[in-house]
């Protein structure tokens, strides 16, 4: 008898678990129109991911019967997902990616992406460059929201408490290391564990050494070989400086948030990244004396070598796109021209990044906002994009892949140039 | 004391020794994390080997229920498991007792698609799924979840259950079925009981599985309503990858529930244990 | 319903087993006038398995056909896809270095959880079965706490104690008196393989220890009493009576820890990603970067066509081993 009410109570609770586990279909709620988003910020509450949702507001107060909804993962993750759901047919109406060849082409050529109207983005200001980055077959099919430039970030009071000046060389660098070690300080950090802040550590030296950005473009193209003599010399250099100390120990094992972490918790004094970055400066997750002291320098110069200091890695790496099999094309273009309009604006009046388009400096602005103005302003010659994004997603894996293995010390420099000349053979088949 | 008592003593606190020192480091590293999220962030880089929180900053906790939406996530979690514990166990059981103790022409089949089941690693299975279980409109459902869920569970189930019903004799059966007794109340009433020791394991090991299960719906879910628990600490890496204390903080929230549980449920498993230890 | 009939006593009824399990067709077909549809009911059988086999065949052997179709195929996740024939399969047996390095590693933790772990984890369930109950309970639940944690828990866990700079690891050898200590131990390729498997070992743990102390809960009184009469001391107590009597338990754990050592990717995944380099590359790893991050989707799949494959000959293989023992034991028994 106890045994039957038993099973019946069990199996009502199992029924109503079930019922209840298949969740409302949003589509029900009537006349609201959902916005799928996607992007890699997933920090909403500062820096970029405040100018989305303070961009997002606008646009839902210009529409009222529309819903945004954001779906935000680091980096790696997003591309996984952004793959997956390429494959289902799935993809957000308008996200956040990356113009590269390795990640933007396969997207256009599996017809993902709407074609966006060259003449309607052109008026918003736009760097040289910048636009053109995401034209492909003649039509452009995204719009580029920062522009990258290679640079060290710098803490100065580190650099004081072990009695270091700022470098202008990576020989400085290299003999700064036991002062600041005695201080129980980094040298510097960077985001070894993805690999490709690595590989525009490479393609900067080597234009260091050689004075040329070409010849990465070349080697990519197979007009040059990746294991001509300039790459070598780059490689070993570089072997030569984590011997010497100058990455944290655990270099390919920190993560992008850990290497920012370790900077921003005054724990290295240096920490290689991208103008992206400059949000570092407003973030109130860190004390007031590290955004007080937080400095940016140009990428040094190697003595000897031909490349200088005005010689910029840069290029215009995230983009938003609109998504070619969306329901509300019309909505998604809408929002992404919105986007355009006032995203210099609201990304320049709280410090949250370095804008692919034109703004103005202002006398409050950050240190860092105004030194990477000066910075992109002294440009003689910039790098367009790096060597790792030109060619297939695999040689891209490849490029990291080596890179983590040539500074930790797994591989010889020798042996690094031709696997990775293999790779570049193997990609451009 | 003699010299053999002297011995039988220094045995004894080696032993309590040696147990103690396997505790802590079993519990030791959930101790740390535990610590360190109630106090500030920078505090995990002082130099002290282990401090502990002084004054705990409940507000990373906090932090972490409402920013985290952590109920929510508890709820997507229990309505996901709930029915895949359920159905896995009986599942489960029903094809171990159909190819231990039936006789019929496809078992071995049978029981080579279950053997196979527990060999294919899942993250093959995620992209080919994606898309067949979007054509089906399960992507984003947590029924879709909970039916890889259980597919990924029974083989395993089902060779525990083996294991234990294969041994039993069938007088068992045979005597009930003479008795006049229908096959489902053998099944209920005799058989299950018997793997009662089967049922706790498989219970408990599918709960804690399914329960802490990422990757599949890391992949197969996409809203917010419907995620569950261990992508929040994920979430909480991304979104807070500057303060250590609050990801610590998520990371033990994550923790506790399937602890708690365990310590409710420990006794059961136990007494299952000891009663399946006295055979008949 | 009437009660069951108990077995008249323990000895009675495990001879009774022996001597109907191999014979069991033909003990069947001579009750077969009184119970003659009781165990071929097609009815009950078919809604025994059915719903089992369905599930099974809906989200496991439907994908595993797919990827088979796909592992013969150039597909970079969306998109075309061009048939290459066995290229993807001669390109991985033949060259792929890292693939074999993850065979390696992951033979090496099987080898590791089996031959370490599972001593351990049997000696203190022995152990634990001799203390008072109270204290019993309370080791098993303490032991037992890494495995109730979430992978995820437990690999950001160490990898924050593993820390070079605030890492409690360190820290302690700084304090222990090896001062200015930095190791990176997962960034090391020293150590970082054993630290990877040290993880992989402390969370499974708990399951090892749970089901030899179920196992040995399971040892008849009788068995041990008869051998202190017959004077055996503790240790050919354990190795020869108790060790050969849980087989079957030994068998399940061991074909489980060859499981899961296939299958280990999690782990790996949120700590080292196969670095530095390729030394803690894992199978189930390598599997996802390939199709997910190289977008070699065909070249993941012929890598989980051969996984799978090795994967069921390692559990036939073992079924075989162990199968052979325990028919050795149980002549001896019987």
């Amino acid at each position: 008898m106890y045994r039957k009410i038993g099973l019946f109570a069990l199996m009502l609770i199992l029924a109503t678990t079930v019922v209840f586990a298949q969740g409302t279909k949003e589509s029900d709620k009537g006349e609201t129109i959902v916005l799928r988003m996607g992007d890699n910020i997933p920090d909403r509450s500062t820096g970029w991911g405040a100018v989305i949702e303070r961009i997002n507001k606008d646009f839902i107060e210009m529409h009222p019967e529309v819903k945004i909804t954001t779906e935000s993962y680091q980096d790696q993750a997003w591309q996984e997902k952004v793959k997956i759901y390429a494959t289902a047919n799935q993809l957000p109406d308008v996200m956040k990616y990356w113009s590269f060849s390795t990640l933007l082409q396969p997207l256009v050529d599996g017809k993902f992406v709407e074609p966006l109207d060259m003449d309607t983005f052109k008026q918003y200001g736009y760097m040289a460059g910048a636009l053109e980055g995401n034209v492909y077959n003649g039509q452009l099919y995204g719009i580029p929201v920062s522009a990258d430039l290679w640079v060290i970030y710098v803490n100065k009071a580190l650099f004081e408490k072990a009695g270091v000046p700022l470098p202008e060389s990576w020989e400085d660098i290299v003999a700064s290391v036991p002062k600041f070690k005695a201080q129980g300080i980094i040298p510097m950090v960077t985001d070894g564990k993805d690999g490709w802040p690595l590989c525009e550590l490479f393609d900067n030296i080597q234009q260091r050494i050689s004075g040329s950005f070409k010849p990465v473009a070349d080697a990519i193209d197979r007009k040059a070989r990746y294991t001509d003599d300039n790459f070598l010399h780059t490689a070993r250099y570089i072997q030569n400086l984590v011997k010497a100390g100058v990455f944290q120990p655990d270099l390919v094992t920190s993560d992008y948030g850990a290497s920012r972490n370790l900077f921003g918790q005054e724990r290295a004094a240096m920490y290689m990244m991208g103008s992206w970055e400059m949000g570092l400066a407003t973030d109130p997750n860190f004390s007031t004396s590290f955004r007080e002291n937080l400095d940016v320098i140009k990428f040094p110069v190697i003595e000897g070598g031909k490349g200088s200091h005005d010689d910029l890695l840069a290029w215009f790496g995230g983009n938003y796109i609109v998504n070619a099999k969306s329901e509300h094309k019309d909505l998604a273009l809408e929002y992404l021209e919105y986007y355009a309009k006032v995203f210099p604006a609201y990304a320049w009046e709280t410090q949250a990044t370095f804008p692919a388009q034109k703004v103005e400096a202002r006398e409050s602005d950050t240190i860092v906002a105004k030194k990477l103005l000066d910075i992109a302003a002294d440009a003689k010659t910039t790098s367009g994009t790096p060597g790792l994004d030109r060619s297939t997603a695999a040689f891209k894996e490849t490029h990291q892949d080596l890179m983590r293995r040539l500074m930790s010390n797994i591989i010889t420099p020798e042996a690094f140039v031709v696997e990775l000349d293999a790779a570049a053979e193997k990609a451009a088949k | 004391m003699t010299r053999y008592q002297v011995l039988k003593n220094a045995k004894k606190s080696l032993l309590a020794i040696f147990l103690s020192l396997f505790a802590v480091a079993q519990v030791f590293p959930l101790l740390w994390v535990a610590s360190y999220s109630l106090q500030k962030s920078g505090d995990l880089f002082g130099p002290e080997l282990f401090s502990l929180p002084t004054n705990p900053v409940w507000n990373n906790y906090v932090r972490v229920w409402f920013d985290g939406k952590f109920p929510q996530y508890l709820t997507n979690t229990l309505l996901v498991v709930i029915p895949s514990v359920t159905l896995s166990t009986l599942l489960s059981f029903s094809i171990a007792y159909a190819c231990t103790r039936m006789q019929w022409k496809l078992r071995p089949v049978a029981w080579f698609i279950i053997t196979i089941g527990l060999t294919i690693p899942i993250h093959t299975t995620l992209l080919p799924n994606f898309i067949w279980y979007n054509f089906f409109g399960l992507i984003d459902t947590r029924i879709g979840l909970i039916i890889s869920y259980v597919a990924f569970s029974i083989s395993f189930n089902a060779i525990i259950f083996s294991g234990l019903l294969a041994g039993l004799p069938y007088s068992m059966e045979e005597s009930a079925f003479l008795d006049g007794a229908k096959y489902r109340h053998i099944l209920a009433s005799i058989i299950a009981p018997m793997a009662a020791t089967g049922f706790a394991t498989v219970g408990v090991q599918t709960f804690l599985n399914h329960w802490n299960e990422f990757i599949m719906a890391n992949t197969y879910l996409m809203s917010e309503a419907k995620r569950t628990l261990p992508f929040s600490i994920i979430r909480f890496q991304g979104q807070y990858s500057s303060d250590y204390a609050v990801q610590f903080a998520c990371m033990t929230l994550v923790a506790l529930p399937p602890l708690v549980l365990y310590f409710i449920f420990n006794r059961w498993i136990v007494a299952g244990i000891t009663a399946g230890a006295v055979k008949g | 319903m009437q009660l069951l009939k108990k077995p008249q006593n323990n000895q009675k009824q495990r001879w009774y087993v022996g001597v109907v399990f191999p014979y069991r067709r033909l003990f069947i077909e001579l009750w077969g006038f009184l119970v003659k549809n009781l165990f071929s009911d097609k009815k009950t059988i078919a809604l025994l398995s059915l719903p089992s086999i369905a599930v099974i065949t809906f989200a496991i052997l439907s994908p595993l056909v797919v990827s088979l179709y796909f592992s013969f195929m150039e597909f970079s996740g969306f998109g075309a896809a061009t048939f290459v024939g066995m290229d993807n399969y001669q390109q991985l047996v033949l060259h792929d270095g890292t693939f074999y390095r993850a065979l390696g590693n992951t033979f090496l933790l099987m080898l590791v959880t089996i031959c370490i772990q599972n001593p351990i984890a049997f000696m203190i369930a022995a152990i634990l079965t001799k203390l008072k109950d109270a204290t019993s309970r309370f080791l098993r639940t303490i032991y037992f706490i890494p495995a109730t944690l979430s992978l995820v828990v437990v690999t950001k866990l160490w990898v924050s104690i593993f820390n070079p700079g605030y890492g409690f690891l360190n820290k302690l050898l700084q304090g222990i008196g090896f001062k200015n200590i930095q190791i990176a131990w997962l960034s090391n390729p020293d150590t970082a393989l054993g630290s990877v498997i040290w993880i992989m070992v402390w969370q499974g743990f708990g399951w090892a220890l749970l089901f030899y102390y179920s196992g040995l809960m399971t040892v008849p009184k009788e068995l041990e009493e008869a051998a202190k009469v017959d004077g055996a001391n503790k240790f050919q107590l354990y190795t020869k009576i108790i060790v050969p009597y849980l087989l079957p338990v030994i068998q399940s754990v061991v074909v489980i820890d060859v499981i899961s050592s296939l299958k280990q990717m999690e782990m790996v995944y949120l700590s080292t990603e196969g670095g530095p380099g390729d030394l803690t590359q894992f199978i189930a790893v390598y599997l996802y970067q390939k199709a997910f991050r190289y977008s070699e989707y065909g070249y993941g799949n012929a890598i989980s066509v051969i996984f799978v494959i090795l994967a069921v000959f390692l559990t036939v293989f073992i079924q075989r081993i162990f199968s052979e023992r325990s028919a050795q034991s149980k002549r001896v028994d019987a």
